[in-house]
């Protein structure tokens, strides 16, 4: 077994190293061989290979001292409007030196930028275009503004198919010789979801514990690595048990700092989801939607979930009663 | 026989006050100016907060250039009336006796609008046209009751005194009264008085009375007790209020600030509301309550205060309605709170790990914390040669080693592996 973050380590280097995302891929390739790139948006779901795609592109283009010609860049850390003027604005206006002409500018988690800085970019692109090409990466291309999409080639990044997904993952399992078990592959499937970045850190540290890996283990490691267990904050509400509940948003918020915007959205997608009465989700989505509202006026955030907790408890409470009648 | 050592050890003469040397100095300069006639300013105005040594210094001060006293507070009627009585003593700087006097209106914030209608007003005349010096003192100059009033003023502000300054006047005492006392013990007792002296005198004696030694245990098991109490009562008051104005006035009586205060009841609200449309409301009135405070944060408009108290209060006892009280249920210290002081150090170290975890991984350090971290904990806690691996690759303080392993043992065992 080797003792680094297999993620990274079995991270695809070159585009043909690339299992997935055939079309994208052909059409990645066919930039190299002209040696031009144009402005790309890598759209697409957490895990599915665009920064992976992003890197691959680079080394095939500048060879293995790609690092020289590229820059990668994380909104998601850096979002505001000085980075843009600055660090972007810099790295894009000086020539690259060598056979190609342009350099390469990764914007990961691109959606995570403010409108200001999204709006200061777009002139940047077009002043430098002769200079610098810049691939940006994001989870929902809706987040990046309109003028910016137009100037891009978009790129849609989907899910493995499943065939791939547990071809890879047996892969690395062969090469760090792990046991894969007769359902361990559907399991992870099915609580990552398709994100191969899950994927491959749940197997390595259902890996630690140095076992064969059934299913068995990887519910309870991805139980365990899931803090923001949503759905089961709400089940334990409809149960009627609030102070569990609270504590479990507690847990959320303050231990492992996820936002309140976040789990709000996710609480809203989780009550169509539902096994109640159809005119109960709407009830229920628009007291989601005023506790919402109250966030974004800057309420505290612990405070304004657990009051919509505390409705949960007291909708499930009515369903039973009415039930009963 | 029992006397308050407030009184027993209360300063004689200026020298003896604690703290507030530049105040005084200002107060003395003042009161000798008067040797010359009327000075500009013919009162001078103490302000600030409780037991700071306000009134002790006045006395002290009457003691040093033996003066005559005499002394209003709030415990006398203070209509314009009864103040002008006052007129004829203030006419004359002499007494019959020779001595020079000095006038004190002392708690001039106990000044109520009906009881004592026009006494600010009667005040402000004799000011005006005083023979003596005159001393007033109020927690607060800046009422607009007395803006004024103030125009007549010298203003001196009086500060809370330093905690060491607090713990050597405690320190005194113990020696006047044979008492043995921790230094632990003291420093605890002066902490809590927030730089209140009178207050800090009187907890030392109730704690020490009839005793030759204290020791810190004495102290902090005693001193925690009667806060929860005093929590206690006010958050059955609330919870159980049968009227707006109880819930409210409960609120008043907290010795801990709003926000404090609301956490306390945020904790314990579910507790003792245990029928689900009464949780409903009584969270909701919290959320509300907590909407002001969000709009207080963005206006700075602090008037609006007094919903949040509304809400929090009244709103949660009006939210009663089928919860029947379940014996007895304790109330607990606000958990968020505890967390909230140990989480703020594991967020920005977690922070910090994300960003080493970014270096190699291409992740953002925000998603990094969130996403990787707990596979890495796992790791650590179950695999010390992968952990060590890892560890060796993200370049990972032993701090940074320790927090993921969450055991110290572990982490140790990890740590050797890597320099081995």
């Amino acid at each position: 077994m080797s003792f680094e973050m297999w993620a990274e380590k079995y991270r695809p280097k070159t585009l043909d190293d690339m299992v997935n995302q055939k079309e994208i891929v052909e059409r990645l390739k066919s930039f190299v061989k002209a040696k031009n790139v144009p402005h790309c948006i890598f759209a697409g779901p957490p895990g599915t290979g665009k920064t992976t795609a992003a890197l691959c592109l680079a080394r095939d283009l500048y060879g293995e001292n790609y690092r020289d010609y590229i820059m990668e860049l994380n909104a998601s850390d850096e979002r505001g409007i000085d980075v843009v003027r600055e660090t972007v604005k810099t790295f894009a206006r000086v020539k690259a030196i060598g056979e190609i002409p342009f350099k390469i500018m990764i914007l990961d988690e691109a959606d995570n930028m403010t409108a200001d800085a999204q709006q200061a970019l777009r002139r940047t692109m077009e002043r430098y275009t002769e200079t610098c090409r810049f691939i940006l990466c994001a989870n929902y291309s809706g987040k990046i503004i309109e003028p910016i999409q137009s100037r891009c080639a978009p790129f849609r990044f989907t899910h493995l198919p499943r065939d791939e997904h547990d071809k890879y993952l047996q892969y690395i399992a062969k090469r760090e010789g792990l046991t894969l078990l007769g359902d361990a592959l559907d399991a992870i499937f099915e609580v990552c979801g398709g994100d191969l970045r899950r994927a491959i850190n749940t197997l390595q540290a259902a890996a630690s514990l140095g076992k064969p890996i059934d299913s068995k283990i990887v519910y309870s490691i991805a139980g365990r690595a899931n803090p923001a267990d949503v759905q089961k904050m709400i089940e334990t509400a409809m149960k009627g048990n609030f102070i569990e509940a609270r504590k479990q948003l507690r847990e959320m918020i303050q231990k492992y700092g996820v936002a309140g915007s976040d789990i709000i959205r996710q609480i809203h997608t989780e009550i169509f989801r539902l096994e109640i009465p159809e005119p109960w989700k709407i009830k229920l989505a628009e007291i989601v939607g005023e506790i919402d509202y109250r966030l974004v006026e800057g309420a505290d955030e612990e405070i304004q979930l657990s009051a919509l907790l505390a409705r949960l408890v007291e909708a499930a409470y009515e369903m039973k009663n009415a039930k009963r009648v | 026989m029992y006397q308050p050592w407030t009184v027993k050890h209360k300063p004689k003469s200026l020298k003896e006050v604690v703290g507030n040397k530049e105040a005084i100095q200002k107060l003395v300069e003042w009161v000798k100016s008067w040797n010359w006639g009327p000075p500009p300013k013919r009162a001078a105005f103490i302000y600030g907060p409780p037991g700071v040594g306000k009134t002790v210094t006045v006395e002290a001060l009457a003691n040093d250039f033996n003066m005559e006293l005499i002394e209003k507070n709030a415990s006398d009627y203070r209509t314009e009336e009864n103040v002008k009585r006052f007129a004829g003593l203030a006419s004359q700087y002499g007494s019959l006796f020779g001595k020079k006097r000095i006038i004190l209106f002392d708690e001039l914030d106990g000044l109520t609008g009906t009881a004592d209608k026009g006494g600010v007003k009667a005040i402000t005349e004799i000011v005006k046209v005083a023979q003596c010096p005159i001393v007033l003192i109020a927690n607060n100059a800046y009422d607009p009751r007395f803006s004024f009033l103030r125009n007549y003023c010298l203003l001196i502000e009086f500060k809370k005194p330093a905690v060491n300054e607090v713990l050597s006047h405690l320190k005194a005492i113990c020696l006047k009264e044979g008492i043995q006392a921790e230094e632990s013990a003291l420093s605890f007792i002066a902490r809590r008085s927030e730089g209140d002296i009178r207050s800090a005198v009187i907890d030392l004696q109730a704690l020490s009375q009839g005793k030759k030694k204290l020791t810190y245990d004495d102290v902090a098991w005693l001193g925690y007790r009667d806060r929860q109490e005093n929590i206690f009562t006010v958050l059955k008051m609330i919870m159980y209020g049968k009227t707006c104005d109880g819930a409210k006035r409960a609120a008043s009586m907290a010795d801990v600030d709003a926000d404090m205060l609301f956490e306390w009841i945020y904790e314990n609200v579910p507790n003792h509301f245990t029928d689900p449309h009464d949780l409903a409301r009584a969270m909701d009135a919290l959320s509300l309550a907590d909407v002001y405070r969000g709009r207080i944060r963005r206006s700075q408009d602090w008037s609006f205060t007094r919903y949040v108290v509304d809400l929090m209060t009244a709103g949660v006892a009006m939210a009663r309605a089928g919860s029947k009280p379940s014996g007895w249920t304790p109330f607990h210290f606000p958990a968020r709170v505890q967390m909230l002081s140990r989480s703020k150090e594991e967020r920005s170290l977690q922070l910090e790990i994300g960003h080493k975890i970014k270096r190699k991984c291409h992740i953002s350090a925000i998603r990094a914390s969130k996403e990787i971290i707990p596979y890495l904990k796992i790791i650590f806690k179950n695999n010390p040669k992968m952990a060590a691996g890892i560890a060796k690759w993200l370049d990972l303080t032993p701090e940074m080693i320790e927090y993921l392993a969450e055991n110290k043992e572990r982490a140790e065992e990890i740590k050797a592996l890597i320099g081995g």
